[in-house]
C-alpha cells in the first residue's frame, strides 16, 4: 500500500505534520515450501510468518528536535487523500511500533525525516492493518 | 496414495520416503574386549524407512485429528504391517517406531507441522 500525501497522520495521539508519503510493505518472513516424491516442483506453499512494515516519510520545513523513538508504541493512522476529493476517501489504522529514525538533507527535497515502524496484531491472526472508508466525514 | 496397513497417514500433504542406513553394523575390537584397532562386522543393520512431510488441514482441530491418527499407531510391543510409499514400492514386516515433529506448528493460509516418521523392520 502506498499513500502519497496522507491526511492527518497520527501516531500514538501525536499528529505528525508534513507527512508526503506513507508505505505500507508486506515481507514474509518464514515460508514453508515442501516437495513430493513425483517430481521437481515443490506441491505446497505457505507463508507462515509474515512482517508489515511501515515507512513513513515527512518533509521538515524546520529544525525539528522532537522525533520518535525507537520502541514507542501506538495506533498509527492516517486518511487517504484521492486527488483532493473527498469522496471516497478511506481510514487507515494499526497498532505500530517503531523501529527506526533517519533523516536526509539534499538541495532537491530539503530536510526529510523517515520514520519506519512495524505493524503489531492485536492476536496474532488478525491483520494488523485495517481499511475503513470514511466517504466525505 | 502411500499407506500403512492400508490408513492414508500421510496423503494430507506432501510427503517423501526415503531408506535408512543399510549394511553392516561394524563395531571396534576394542569395545568388544578384543583390543587392537580393528573392528569387527556384527551382521547386517535393520531396514529403516523414513517418512519425512507435512499435516496440512484447513482448522486447527483437524490438524489434531492428523496428529492423533499418527500417534494412535505408535504401539507397544510394535505391531508390524505393510509400507507403501504409493508409488509401487512397498515394504513388508514393518513397525511404526518414531514420529518426531518439527518444533512449531505452522498457522498461515493452513494449519501444517512438519515431521519426521521411521518405520522399522525388526529381525
Amino acid at each position: 500500500m502506498l499513500v502519497l500525501n496522507p491526511r492527518r497522520v497520527v501516531f500514538a495521539g501525536t499528529e505528525w505534520p508534513g507527512v508526503t508519503l506513507v508505505a505500507v510493505d508486506r515481507e514474509a518472513t518464514r515460508v514453508a515450501v515442501e516437495w513430493g516424491d513425483a517430481g521437481p516442483h515443490p506441491t505446497f506453499a505457505d507463508v507462515t510468518e509474515q512482517r508489515v512494515g511501515v515507512r513513513v516519510v515527512i518533509e521538515l520545513g524546520d529544525e525539528d528536535v522532537g522525533s520518535p523513538v525507537p520502541g514507542a508504541a501506538g495506533t498509527l493512522s492516517f486518511h487517504t487523500s484521492r486527488s483532493g476529493s473527498e469522496g471516497g476517501r478511506r481510514r487507515v489504522s494499526m497498532s505500530a511500533v517503531v523501529t527506526g529514525v533517519s533523516h536526509e538533507l539534499s538541495l532537491k527535497r530539503g530536510a526529510v525525516r523517515t520514520i519506519d515502524l512495524v505493524a503489531v496484531s492485536a492476536d496474532g491472526a488478525a491483520d494488523p492493518v485495517t481499511l475503513a472508508d470514511t466517504g466525505a466525514e | 496414495m502411500s499407506s500403512f496397513k492400508g490408513l492414508d497417514l500421510f496423503g494430507s500433504g506432501p510427503h517423501r520416503f526415503s531408506l535408512g542406513r543399510q549394511g553392516q553394523h561394524v563395531v571396534p575390537d576394542y569395545l568388544l574386549g578384543l583390543g587392537g584397532a580393528g573392528s569387527t562386522p556384527q551382521g547386517l543393520v535393520e531396514l529403516d524407512v523414513v517418512v519425512k512431510g507435512r499435516l496440512v488441514s484447513a482448522t486447527e482441530s483437524g490438524l489434531w485429528a492428523l496428529r492423533d491418527a499418527e500417534v494412535a499407531q505408535l504401539l507397544d510391543p510394535p505391531d508390524p504391517g505393510l509400507l507403501a510409499d504409493g508409488r509401487g514400492r512397498e515394504w513388508t514386516g514393518m513397525s511404526f517406531i518414531t514420529w518426531t515433529e518439527e518444533p512449531r506448528v505452522e498457522k498461515g493460509r493452513v494449519w501444517s507441522v512438519a515431521y519426521t516418521a521411521v518405520f522399522r523392520r525388526f529381525e
